[in-house]
C-alpha cells in the first residue's frame, strides 16, 4: 500500500454563516489517482478543489500533499477552468508558453523544447501561431491543458471542463486526457456532474451530498472496468451497469426537489 | 435572417463598411445642406447662425491669417498632456481600487462627490491655488476627466475574470506579475475605449480651461471673437474643435480594431 500523497484531513468550509462543507472531508488520494467529484451543482465539489489548488481555505482541517500542507497557490497545482481557461491576447502558443513564463530553472532552449512537445501532445502544433477565438472550444480547453503541463503540474484541477463542449469533442478530449494523464502519470481531481463523463475518466468516483457536501459513496471504477479506457469500453455492459447504479445514487443524492 | 440583403434598418442588423460610409457622409451633407439652405432662405438669420459656407470659409481664412492651426496645436497639447496625467493616475488607482476592497472603500465617496462638481464652479479656486497660467488649466482639464476615469478604471479591472488571475497565480506569478500582464492586459480593450470616449470628455472643458486669461487655444479663440460678435470665427473654433474630436476618434478607433485583433 503506497502512502497516501493528496490528503484531506478533517476538512470543513462555510463562507460566513454558509455551510460548504460540513462536518468534515476526509479523502486520501494516491499518486498518479484520477479522482472524479461527482454529485449536484452548488455541493461545494469546486470549493474543494479550490482548496486543493490553494485558491480557498479551509476553515478547519488542513489538506497536504506529500505531507506538507498546502499554502496558496502553486504551479505543482495547475487548475483547467470550464470558461476563461485561455488568454485571448495571447497565441495559442503563447498560451501554453505562459505556464513557464515565470520559471527560472529552464533555459530558453529547454521551455522551447518544452513548448514544442506539449503543443504535439494535445495535438495543437498546427494552430501554435493563431489566437484563441479561432479555434474550437476543444481546442481552447487543451490549450489549458497543455498549459499547466508545460508548468510542470503534478496535480491538475480540472472544474467541468469540457462542461460547454458538445457530445462528440467531449468524448475526444475524455480519451485524450486519460491518455495524458497514464502517460504523463499525473495526478488528477476532475469536477463534473455528467455520470458518463465521471465513470469513463475515472479510477475513483466520489459521489456526493447537496450542500453541505458530504462523501456519500466512493466507487473504485479502476476495481471494476480496469486501468484502460478506449472507446469500445463505453459500449460495454460494465459500463453501462456503473452508469446505471451510479446515475440511481446521483439522483437520490439530488432528492425529491429535482 | 443575416443573408437577406440589409438595408441596415433591421434591428441589429448587418451593415456592409462601403454602405456604412456612404451613410454616414450622406447624413452629414444633408445636416450642412439644410444648414445652409436654411440661411440661404432666411429661415435663419446669418448673422447668428453663420451657413457652412461662411464658416468654412472662414475657417480657411483663419488658418492663413490668424495662426489658427497654432492655437490647435497648443489646445491639443494641453488636452494631452491633461489627458495624460488623468491616465496614468487614473490606471493604478483604479486597479488598486477595485483590487483592494479598502482602498475602493476609501477612495469611493470621495470620488462620487468630486466627479458631481461642475468644473467650471472650481474655477475661482483653481486660480487661487495655481495662479492664471498654464498650471490652471492643465489641473481644469485634468479634473474634468480624472475622476470620471478613475471609476470607468476600476469597473474595467473588476471585469477582469478571476479565472485569468488565478491562472497567473497558478503558474506562479508574484502579484505584480499578474497586475501587469495579465489583469491589465485582461482590461485593455475596453480600457482603450474608455479612454477614447473620455477624451471628448476632455476637449469639452476646454472653452472653460481657456477663458481663463489665456492668450492662446482654440477656446481663446473662440472667446475673443466672441467679444466682438464674430459670429463666424466662433463657428469656425468650434467647427475646429469638432473635425479635431471627429479625426481623433476614428483614427483611436482604428488603431483599437488594429490592437485588438485577438478579439
Ligand atoms: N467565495 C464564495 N463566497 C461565498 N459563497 C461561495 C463562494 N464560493 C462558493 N460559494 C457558495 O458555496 C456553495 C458551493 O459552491 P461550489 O463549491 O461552487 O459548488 P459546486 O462546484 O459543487 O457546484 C454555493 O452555494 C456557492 O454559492
Ligand atoms: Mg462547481
Amino acid at each position: 500500500m503506497p502512502a497516501p500523497y493528496l490528503v484531506f484531513k478533517s476538512v470543513s468550509k462555510n463562507f460566513g454563516a454558509l455551510e460548504v462543507v460540513s462536518p468534515s472531508f476526509d479523502l486520501e488520494v494516491k499518486r498518479r489517482e484520477f479522482v472524479v467529484f461527482l454529485g449536484p451543482s452548488g455541493s461545494g465539489k469546486t470549493t474543494l478543489m479550490r482548496m486543493v489548488g490553494g485558491l480557498e481555505t479551509p476553515t478547519k482541517g488542513q489538506i497536504t500533499i506529500d505531507g506538507q500542507p498546502v499554502e496558496g497557490p502553486d504551479r505543482s497545482r495547475g487548475m483547467v477552468f470550464q470558461s476563461y481557461s485561455s488568454f485571448p491576447w495571447l497565441t495559442v502558443a503563447q498560451n501554453v508558453a505562459f505556464g513557464m513564463k515565470y520559471r527560472l530553472d529552464i533555459s530558453p532552449k529547454k521551455k522551447k523544447e518544452r513548448l514544442a512537445h506539449y503543443l504535439a501532445l494535445v495535438g495543437l502544433t498546427d494552430f501554435a501561431n493563431v489566437y484563441p477565438n479561432k479555434v474550437s472550444g476543444g481546442m481552447r480547453q487543451r490549450i489549458a491543458i497543455a498549459r499547466t503541463l508545460a508548468a510542470g503540474s503534478e496535480i491538475l484541477l480540472m472544474d467541468e471542463p469540457f462542461g460547454a463542449l458538445d457530445a462528440q469533442r467531449r468524448e475526444d478530449l475524455q480519451l485524450q486526457l486519460r491518455l495524458i494523464q497514464q502517460q504523463d502519470a499525473k495526478t488528477v481531481i476532475f469536477v463534473t456532474h455528467d455520470v458518463d463523463e465521471a465513470v469513463f475518466l475515472a479510477d475513483r468516483i466520489i459521489v456526493f451530498s447537496k450542500r453541505p457536501a458530504r462523501m456519500l459513496e466512493e466507487i473504485d471504477v479502476t476495481a471494476l472496468l480496469g486501468t484502460e479506457r478506449t472507446l469500445a469500453l463505453r459500449d460495454s455492459e460494465a459500463f453501462f451497469h456503473l452508469r446505471t447504479k451510479i446515475l440511481r445514487l446521483v439522483r437520490a443524492s439530488a432528492g425529491a426537489d429535482e | 435572417m443575416s443573408e437577406r440583403p440589409s438595408q441596415g434598418l433591421s434591428f441589429r442588423g448587418a451593415l456592409p463598411r462601403g454602405r456604412r460610409l456612404m451613410i454616414a457622409v450622406l447624413a452629414s451633407v444633408a445636416v450642412l445642406a439644410l444648414w445652409e439652405v436654411a440661411t440661404r432662405f432666411g429661415w435663419m438669420n446669418a448673422l447668428f447662425f453663420p451657413p457652412p459656407s461662411t464658416t468654412f470659409a472662414t475657417l480657411v481664412d483663419m488658418i492663413e491669417e490668424k495662426n489658427l492651426l497654432y492655437h490647435a496645436m497648443v489646445s491639443t497639447g494641453r488636452v494631452w498632456l491633461a489627458f495624460g496625467l488623468s491616465v496614468v493616475m487614473a490606471i493604478p488607482l483604479g486597479m488598486a481600487m477595485s483590487s483592494f476592497p479598502a482602498v475602493g472603500a476609501a477612495l469611493e465617496p470621495i470620488v462620487d462627490f468630486i466627479r458631481y462638481l461642475p468644473v467650471p464652479a472650481l474655477v475661482p479656486l483653481s486660480i487661487i491655488w495655481f495662479g492664471v497660467g498654464e498650471e490652471t488649466k492643465i489641473f481644469l482639464l485634468w479634473l474634468g476627466t480624472f475622476f470620471q476615469l478613475l471609476l470607468l478604471v476600476a469597473d474595467d479591472m473588476r471585469r477582469v475574470p478571476q479565472e485569468y488571475i488565478e491562472i497567473a497565480y497558478t503558474v506562479g506569478a508574484r502579484p505584480t506579475q499578474m497586475l501587469s500582464d495579465v489583469a491589465f492586459r485582461a482590461m485593455l480593450p475596453s480600457l482603450f475605449d474608455n479612454l477614447r470616449v473620455t477624451l471628448g470628455w476632455c476637449w469639452t472643458y476646454l472653452i472653460i480651461a481657456e477663458i481663463v486669461a489665456a492668450d492662446s487655444g482654440l477656446g481663446f479663440v473662440i472667446w475673443a471673437a466672441r467679444r466682438y460678435m464674430n459670429t463666424s470665427e466662433v463657428m469656425a473654433g468650434v467647427v475646429a474643435i469638432g473635425l479635431i474630436g471627429l479625426f481623433t476618434d476614428q483614427a483611436l478607433r482604428v488603431l483599437h480594431k488594429f490592437m485588438f485583433r485577438y478579439l
